[in-house]
């Protein structure tokens, strides 16, 4: 017997709540989970798109300091690299406008700043999220049921509430390490180089709609993942589910989008060639007719959140719905045909997804 | 933070016409039984429902009929409540993969609702008692079978749990640690107060430890009673053992007007007599004295358990026995 041995002891003080469980679920699972080198690679190099959205936001405030914004304006729509990324002169050509002599510094901090938020949010940190997400998610359930730790978590005191809670929280953590940390961290940093401090008043919105946006992009991703997780104990089987969602939905977005490019180009070459008659010349119908790679790379342009015409097959991909609802929570999209069926899609996830898990979480225990 | 739930039932467990249907399949078919203070085993053939059983106790199970208190609570509808008194240790292996054993045993705390610090504490604590040694550093699913079975009992009972449920406690391990968890389970029982429902195959572990007994078959309780009750014999009788011409001994004490007759069983001959009455004892001594035999023992009477066990489920087999429970023997007072 060892000499530490005191024997079986009563314990009898007070017992912590429901909210302590979802929380020891949740750090334990994130200490097992940053175990794999890959997850921990991950993260740190989805950090790696701040650090060049930061070169736009240092770019802009220098120029602004400078005096230089009317000068960036023309070199913007000219379609000089302003930042060294590119990204910036994107943004600026859109925000400027036309008439770079008429530059309200104010309201284009405002838009320029709001739109490199949300391309950062949309385009970089949307497909890393689907890798770390993909990473960690399909072990979370799929293991236990395999391993049978379900036991080890409903022989306790612990609900399917606190279970599927404790495992999202896991996986909000992560994303929102990916996502609302580093924008938060960007307009933050936007601040600290701008001329003023009051800028931080001016632009108070825009962390509120960087965590609106994040839980968005969070939420119905997390739950999704999960319910794939929950389906099977195998988990390369729901990490095949987790990615084939996401590459179908994408390729199926795209085949829609270029289709409709297609039909609406024929439509328009149709059109021109009636109103200009047979005798037409060749050059002239190139010419007017939209420019081919352009129109057949939209879905690209839409992907990365920089074309600003209607997208109306966003519901079909988690990935453009994702997108199209940030676009409205950031006031740079609020037609509704632009947000509604995409939010409708996102809620269809959530609720599809609170619904399997309800059902798969605890079916072992009633086999 | 929320405090110990108090018992608000002295009976732990009491079961009420419990039905369960898996599909068309009945698996619980009107249980009814109680488990009290003490320890209660739980015996059956495979596919008897006592898996089921401890799924109803637990509120894991909806049921289809019957009514499941357990401390007085409904487990079903009060599983939190249920499970903050009750500690669990599975037939099948399972833990969390990647975790230590201690950080196991950690963890199991933490889920049952010690606060961090208690909790690591608590695991040490009862890890020792278990004598799980070194191996609790390892991770869990690199230890052996028996160690393993160490980390699911301390998980079960490091949150001092009112009852403990065991699922074949003592699969996998040898002979020593098996008598040292039985150790275990006798003393968290009698001096600690806790409520111990054993479910095994193994009837020698029955009879070593539990107080009571539970026997289903078919999803039906077939036997219910201490164990003292059911082993024993249908009419009273002592069993006398020693060493010599046992046969003459057994003749004399015939002619004395004792119903005596040599048998054989497991131990060797012996002697089976109906219960003598005080003022014949000295005859029995002076008899056996008178033919050179050496008493070694002389004891009540008892049938061992795997005995009652298989002519419990034989009666079970009959479709009679099956349908009603009139021919079955069950003694006065349930379970208790």
């Amino acid at each position: 017997m060892p000499l530490h041995d005191v024997g079986y002891r009563a314990w009898n003080s007070r017992r912590c709540g429901p909210s302590a469980t979802v929380w020891v679920i949740a750090v334990t699972g994130i200490r097992l989970a940053w175990e794999s080198r890959w997850l921990r690679r991950l993260v740190f190099f989805a950090w790696s798109p701040a650090f060049l959205f930061a070169a736009s936001f240092f770019a802009f405030e220098q120029a602004v300091d400078e005096g230089r914004l009317t000068a960036l304006g023309e070199g913007a729509q000219v379609g000089r690299n302003l930042d060294g990324v590119g990204m910036l002169g994107t943004v600026l050509a859109d925000a400027l406008g036309g008439d770079p002599d008429e530059v309200d510094v104010e309201s284009t901090r405002r838009l320029v700043w709001t739109r490199l938020l949300l391309a950062f949010m949309r385009s970089p940190q949307a497909i890393l999220l689907a890798a770390v997400v993909g990473l960690v998610a399909p072990t979370l359930i799929s293991r236990d049921l395999r391993a049978k730790a379900w036991l080890v978590y409903f022989t306790r005191p612990v609900g399917r509430t606190e279970y599927v809670l404790g495992k999202s929280v896991i996986l909000l953590l992560l994303v929102l390490v990916i996502t609302m940390l580093p924008a938060v961290a960007l307009w933050l940093m936007g601040v600290l180089v701008s001329p003023s401090i009051t800028v931080a008043l001016e632009t108070w919105d825009l962390p509120v709609r960087v965590i609106v946006a994040s839980l968005v992009l969070a939420v119905p991703t997390v739950l999704l993942a999960l319910a794939y997780s929950s389906l099977t104990a195998e988990t390369r089987i729901a990490s095949f589910g987790w990615f084939a969602t996401w590459v179908a939905c994408w390729i199926a977005h795209a085949a829609l989008t270029t289709a409709d490019v297609v039909a609406s180009a024929r439509q328009q070459q149709a059109a021109a060639t009636e109103q200009a008659g047979p005798r037409m010349p060749a050059y002239r119908r190139a010419k007017d007719s939209p420019d081919p790679f352009q129109s057949q790379f939209r879905w690209l342009a839409r992907a990365a959140g920089i074309d600003a015409r209607l997208d109306r097959w966003a519901w079909i991909s988690p990935y453009h719905a994702l997108g199209a609802v940030q676009a409205a929570i950031f006031g740079i999209d609020r037609r509704p045909a632009a947000w509604l069926p995409a939010t409708a899609t996102l809620l269809l996830m959530t609720f599809g997804s609170l619904a399997i898990l309800a059902w798969r979480v605890t079916a072992p225990a009633k086999a | 933070m929320l405090s110990m739930t108090a018992p608000a039932d002295p009976i732990p467990v009491r079961l009420t016409d419990v039905v369960k249907r898996y599909g068309r399949r009945t698996v619980l078919d009107g249980v009814s039984l109680e488990v009290t203070p003490g320890i209660t085993g739980l015996v059956g053939p495979n596919g008897a429902g006592k898996s089921t059983l401890v799924r109803a106790i637990l509120g894991l199970v909806r049921l289809a009929g019957g009514e499941a208190r357990v401390f007085g609570h409904d487990p079903y509808r009060h599983p939190r409540r249920v499970r903050e008194a009750v500690g669990v240790v599975p037939e099948d292996e399972c833990s969390v993969p990647g975790l230590s054993g201690v950080e196991m045993v950690r963890y199991a705390a933490r889920l049952s609702g010690l606060p961090a610090t208690e909790a690591l504490r608590r695991a040490h604590e009862v890890l020792d008692w278990c004598d799980a040694g070194q191996e609790r550093y390892r991770p869990v699913e690199t230890l052996s079978v028996g160690t393993r079975q160490k980390v699911s009992f301390a998980a079960a009972i490091v949150h001092d749990p009112a009852m403990v449920i065991l699922d074949e406690p003592t699969n996998g391990l040898d002979p020593i640690e098996r008598r040292a968890m039985l150790g275990r389970l006798t003393t968290l029982a009698r001096k600690h107060g806790k409520t111990i429902f054993v479910s095994t195959h193994v009837l020698p572990d029955v009879q070593a430890i539990c107080d009571r007994v539970i026997v289903l078959a078919r999803g039906r309780v077939r036997l219910a009673g201490s164990i003292a009750e059911l082993t024993r014999p249908a009419r009273p009788e002592h069993h006398l053992t020693g060493t010599g011409p046992l046969d003459r001994l057994a003749a004399a004490l015939t002619s004395d007007g004792l119903q005596a007759r040599v048998t054989v069983n497991e131990t060797g001959p012996l002697i089976e007599l109906a219960s003598p009455r005080l003022d014949q004892l000295g005859a029995i001594w002076s008899a056996a004295q008178r033919n050179g035999v050496a008493i070694r023992s002389f004891a009540p009477a008892s049938r061992p358990l795997e005995e009652v066990f298989i002519e419990t489920l034989r009666q079970a087999e009959q479709p009679s026995a099956a349908i009603t429970s009139d021919g079955l023997r069950e003694p006065a007072g349930g379970v208790r």
